[in-house]
């Protein structure tokens, strides 16, 4: 059915008069009314929710997804790249969580094979509010919300961060997404509309507020995403 | 007339740049650069505040942040600190603390006075009669205070950020500007923060006539600029010091927190005053506020000065007030000895008298001025010789006696601290690791050796760090004469020489408090208030120290010093708020509810429809219609708050066996059932319902406040047990909703193939299905006590599920509900909520629930503390009752007291009107001897009333509990 997923954002989203645009069933905004020029450029936060995502914990795991041929990361808190721009993230010693990129279809491809019944091999729901932060001051946005020093990690070091962000417990990672230096953010689905609103609430003071995703990622194909 | 100076090399002034500003009513003129005090000071106003206690007049003391006689307040800012505070234009200045102004100030009868308002006079003279404390207690609250808060002031955004650094280093003189140089050089990323409004420290104002540190702090300052990994930044205060550095830095406008990996504090000294009689008129300051005046303000502080001094800083200030054209009347020197450096030769060879050994014995002042400074001589010993004084017309009178180091921020880091008797100061013995110390907080004075020593500190900060810099020996010298003066205390029969100018303390005051036995520093300080004014001690904790040492005949080492406690500098309320984060979660379903009118209310973090407002209608009428739909029809609320977890694996039946109370390994398949967690000591700590989905698959709910607590518990239980499971936390992943009424199964047959008839989905059964094509898990559960299916299903596709049910019962006048009507329907129900109707001490049998807990299992957790328990028996039991015909104005709430012969035997925890029932229904802890069916009691309602309620059996409502079983 088309549609039938909501992004947490999406009571949000709808206030900020968006062009929908369907991303795995998921309606997110792909222009947003007041999303003006450069505003990605500068400090831009993008919902990108709708991406497919699986969850999968236990002895087992790690096993699990190199048998289908899942590239995954050797050691906790570190990611790799999945095909298509998705990401790996390996977020404890069994714990992964894996998630297309616009290009990718792994992670959809993963989910129903996913059940329980496997033993060491579980599944986590994941029905994260996935966020994208893009722009030149996006590093006084962190350190006004984080106290983890996001700006002295390497990028080659593929850091996977679990910590807490304005009280919320949230992952983060640094990634060229469909073209774009950005940092990418999950938390539960539950906290986004608080983190959402505080974030934007943030990066307008410092000139920046919502993007959406054609802006924040101008050469991202989005024609295949139904 | 004017005393601003000719422009002064140096100058923090822009005298392009005027600035028009009022103090107390009048209109001044400062410039861009001054601050309040400076101006005001330039313009010839001397009377810039009143003490505290004693109303008196103050003037400048330090010009260095702890001038608080002189706070100010503008518009809504209160306490502004005229001293450093940058002035801005259009201030409207008033000063703090009086009645009409600092100059006509009322209230300065006070100072008459004195004599009967010792220390701790408050203490003993307002308390008897009782009944006239309270007047007592306006009058001092309409007389103290500082400043008046405007309750309509606009809120201030000051947000708060995270910085991190390699180096800090705290402290801009001489010393820090090196050690931030050595190691910058080095490679590590530095923070040099200063609290003036300029770096530099003594080297902009100590110049003793001479531009030599002038000079070095621009060839430091151009060295810094090509370090593009040092930042510097002034007008920052390091407040604090907190576990693994992390250091508050507060400036005008936030305070960044930051996470250094070393720290190098190089904060050095605050002067101090010497303790004479009426050291505190408006002319009697610091030899730096007087240097601080001439070389950062270009404000001539006097015209003709006498210097107290114990040391080489005072003969610096005294030629640098001759530069300046200050006649200096006389230099007093503490030390019979006199200074032993080529100083006092140059001092002479301009004129000016030096009196060796010995001390001002009182200033003189008049019309709030000083007028004259008496000098006498004095013993080694301090004592002083009043038969030959020698009286010196002066208007101004220099204080340059000594030295406290600012060491607040190294013993909040856990610096252990000796007193050196070659310097007369506290100086580190032992600093932690990555803590370092230079400079004159070291006990390190001489120019060539606080630079030395701020290179050493700046590289072994660095060589910690690893960074690759050679290893170098670096010998500082010890300073050969002491910077300050043991005893720069002089007594006097008629009293008014200040040790505390914040709290108008003088030295009588600290004998009477020895005399009466608080003779112990941190007692001392507490029955004298010394040092807990709002500059904390730094102009008076030395002294007192001091005081209390000779008192009882020990050394200020011996006596010690009182714990500095962050914020060691007071910092705004604003910046302490910071921006105000306000943490909650929302369900899927919450831009639902926000349509349907919800009005919210806090249930933990979640937000949680309270009910759905109707206009003109009461909320008490609202939530009684959306109950009765609920009991009539069918009813819809959102449940998602509830937590939910996922049990996977071989052991998930046995690990569920020790975390509940409940028999869970014969459960079947497509099963649920009823669950208590309790924590070791027995306590009720949270309940759920366990659904088995598959034998090695198990899903179970928490309470909404519980999930993240039970999350954390089982993973801990886990973590000892090592059982084969996986436990994940869901809460956020499903959406949750309560179908419930009679009408619910036709509801929601409209929208799933699943066979909901009572044989194929009995009472507490668990099914999946699809509904409205959304894969859904089922549960027939009853906690507002009708048929009612709880339905989980994934988070995203919750919106979607929702308005198919909301269409679905159309037919059926369907009706959301909120929290409210969920409390009343599951009270006529009897059921408990956990933390509502239990508390943090209620055993499973007082609440109820013994029936919920399997002794006969081999194992869980808290069992054996049921087991003692029980064998004491309860110490209350949990009981339903009902009141007899009653008005709702005067029912008793929850929380009312069981009261039995006038001692309390119980609690309300829930109570409400029923309208199903037709009268007040509630629950209550009682005396486990009070819960015979029938049994009268009586709760203390508001005002006092006595109300009767009657012991009742639950459920209140279908206490068969065909409703929920209903069968179609």
């Amino acid at each position: 059915m088309a549609n039938m997923r909501s992004s947490p954002l999406a009571h949000a989203l709808a206030t900020l008069h968006p062009e929908w645009i369907d991303v795995a069933g998921m309606p997110l905004a792909a222009t947003l009314r007041d999303d003006h020029s450069g505003r990605s450029d500068k400090l831009g936060v993008c919902d990108l929710s709708g991406l497919p995502r699986v969850g999968v914990k236990g002895p087992g795991a790690a096993a699990w997804l190199a048998a289908r041929g899942v590239p995954v990361p050797d050691q906790p808190n570190t990611w790799t790249l999945l095909e298509g721009g998705g990401v790996v993230a390996r977020l404890a010693r069994t714990e992964f969580l894996v998630e297309d990129g616009f290009g990718g279809r792994i992670a959809a491809r993963l989910a129903p094979e996913l059940k329980p019944g496997t033993t060491g091999v579980y599944p986590v729901p994941r029905q994260d509010c996935a966020l994208a932060l893009t722009g030149t001051v996006v590093n006084e946005l962190l350190v006004q919300t984080c106290n983890v020093d996001f700006a002295s990690q390497a990028r080659d070091a593929c850091i996977v961060t679990l910590t807490l962000m304005v009280g919320v417990s949230v992952t983060v990672l640094r990634q060229t997404f469909a073209g774009r230096d950005c940092w990418r953010l999950w938390c539960d689905g539950t906290s986004g509309p608080y983190l959402w609103e505080t974030l934007t609430g943030i990066a307008a003071e410092l000139g920046g507020g919502p993007v959406g995703l054609k802006s924040a990622f101008p050469d991202a194909r989005f024609q295949n995403l139904q | 007339m004017s005393s601003r100076l000719p422009p002064v090399t140096g100058e923090w002034i822009d005298r392009s740049r005027g600035l028009d500003f009022t103090f107390d009513g009048k209109a001044y003129r400062g410039w861009v650069g001054d601050t309040p005090a400076s101006a005001l000071w330039a313009a010839g106003v001397h009377v810039l505040g009143r003490s505290f206690k004693y109303h008196r007049p103050r003037g400048v003391l330090s010009m260095a942040n702890h001038d608080v006689n002189t706070m100010m307040q503008t518009g809504a800012r209160l306490n502004l600190r005229a001293d450093v505070e940058p002035l801005e234009a259009a201030m409207a200045l008033t000063s703090v603390n009086t009645a009409g102004g600092a100059s006509g100030d009322r209230l300065r009868f006070l100072n008459a006075l004195g004599g009967f308002l010792p220390v701790g006079f408050y203490y003993k003279a307002f308390h008897r009669p009782k009944a006239l404390f309270p007047f007592w207690e306006r009058v001092f609250r309409r007389m103290t205070g500082l400043g008046t808060l405007d309750f309509n002031a606009p809120h201030i955004r000051t947000p708060k950020r995270y910085d991190f650094c390699d180096v800090l280093v705290v402290g801009a003189g001489p010393s820090g500007l090196h050690a931030a140089l050595a190691a910058g050089r080095a490679g590590a990323k530095v923070v040099l923060v200063d609290e003036n409004a300029r770096i530099g420290g003594s080297l902009g104002y100590q110049r003793g006539g001479s531009v030599e540190g002038l000079e070095m702090l621009r060839d430091l300052e151009r060295d810094l600029a090509e370090l593009p990994n040092v930042s510097v930044r002034a007008a920052t205060l390091a407040a604090g010091y907190y576990a693994d550095h992390w250091i508050p830095l507060v400036d005008a406008k936030r305070m960044t927190k930051l996470r250094a990996r070393a720290v190098i504090c190089a904060g050095g000294v605050f002067e101090q005053p010497a303790v004479f009689r009426n050291n505190d008129v408006p002319g009697v300051m610091l030899a730096s506020a007087a240097q601080r005046l001439l070389y950062r303000y270009a404000v001539k502080p006097m015209d003709k000065a006498v210097v107290l001094t114990a040391n080489a800083d005072g003969y610096r200030a005294a030629l640098d007030l001759m530069a300046h054209g200050v006649a200096i009347a006389a230099v007093a020197d503490l030390r019979a000895e006199g200074e032993p450096s080529a100083l006092t030769m140059r001092v002479k060879q301009v004129g000016i008298p030096v009196l060796k050994g010995h001390c001002v014995l009182e200033a003189e002042a008049v019309d709030d001025r000083l007028v004259a400074a008496t000098l006498c001589p004095v013993s080694a010993e301090g004592r002083p010789d009043t038969a030959s004084p020698q009286k010196f017309a002066c208007d101004g009178l220099l204080m340059s006696v000594g030295w406290a180091p600012a060491a607040a921020l190294l013993y909040q880091a856990g610096a252990s601290m000796r007193y050196d008797a070659g310097v007369h100061q506290f100086v580190p013995e032992r600093l932690p690791e990555g803590v370092f110390a230079c400079g004159r907080v070291n006990g390190v004075y001489t120019l060539d050796s606080k630079c030395e020593d701020g290179e050493r500190a700046g590289t072994e900060a660095a060589r910690l760090l690893g960074f690759d810099v050679p290893a170098r020996n670096f010998s500082v010298a010890a300073e050969r004469v002491a910077p300050s003066h043991p005893w720069p205390i002089v007594d006097h029969p008629a009293g008014k020489n200040f040790v505390d100018f914040d709290e108008d303390l003088h030295l009588r005051d600290f004998h009477n408090a020895a005399q009466e036995g608080f003779d112990n520093i941190e007692l001392l300080k507490r029955y004298t208030t010394v040092g807990m004014g709002p500059s904390q001690g730094k102009h008076s904790n030395m002294n007192a120290i001091r005081i209390l040492a000779r008192i009882r005949g020990k050394s200020p080492g011996e006596v010690g010093t009182t714990t500095a406690r962050p914020f060691f500098h007071p910092v705004p309320m604003s910046h302490l708020a910071g921006r105000g984060f306000n943490v909650h979660r929302e369900t899927p379903l919450h831009g639902r509810h926000d349509g349907l009118g919800a009005v919210w209310m806090q249930a933990g973090v979640w937000l949680r429809p309270e009910y759905y407002g109707q206009p003109g209608k009461r909320k008490a009428d609202i939530v009684r219609e959306e109950a009765r739909a609920v009991r009539e029809s069918v009813g819809i609320i959102d449940v998602g708050t509830l937590g939910k977890m996922e049990l996977y694996g071989p052991d998930a039946g046995a690990f569920l066996e020790r975390v509940y109370t409940a028999k869970f390994a014969g459960m079947k398949p497509g099963t649920t059932r009823y669950a208590v967690m309790l924590d070791e000591s027995g306590v009720v700590i949270d309940d759920g319902v366990v659904a088995r989905l598959a034998d090695q698959h198990f899903y179970f709910t928490t309470t909404t406040t519980g999930s993240t607590t039970v999350y954390r518990e089982l993973q801990r239980w886990n973590a000892q047990w090592n059982l084969e499971v996986g436990i994940v936390n869901a809460t956020g992943a499903f959406a949750a909703m309560n179908l419930a009424g009679p009408k619910a199964r036709a509801v929601l047959r409209k929208l799933t193939t699943l066979d909901l008839s009572n044989e194929a989905f009995p009472y507490l059964a668990l099914r999946e299905a699809d509904v409205a094509g959304v894969p859904a898990r089922l549960m027939r559960v009853g906690f507002v006590g009708e048929l009612g299916y709880e339905i989980h299903v994934p988070a995203d596709r919750a919106g979607h599920l929702w308005d198919a049910l909301m269409d679905a019962g159309g037919e059926y006048a369907i009706r959301p509900f909120g929290v409210e009507a969920q409390r009343l329907l599951r009270l006529e129900k009897g059921h408990i909520i956990i933390g509502q109707d239990t508390d943090g001490l209620t055993q499973p049998d007082e609440a109820g629930l013994e029936w919920a807990v399997k002794m006969d299992k081999a194992f869980f957790v808290g069992q054996r503390s049921v087991d003692i328990v029980r064998k004491r028996g309860p110490r209350q039991k949990l009981v339903g009752f009902e009141l007899d015909a009653i008005g709702a104005s005067t029912a008793p709430r929850e929380c009312h007291l069981v009261v039995r012969n006038g001692a309390i035997a119980g609690r309300v925890t829930s109570i409400a009107w029923s309208d199903t029932l037709g009268k007040h229904v509630g629950l209550a802890f009682v005396a486990p001897d009070m819960t015979e069916v029938g049994s009268p009691f009586f709760i203390r309602a508001d005002g006092g009333t006595m109300v009767q309620a009657r012991v009742v059996p639950t459920p209140f409502y279908d206490a068969e509990g065909l409703r929920q079983k209903v069968v179609d």
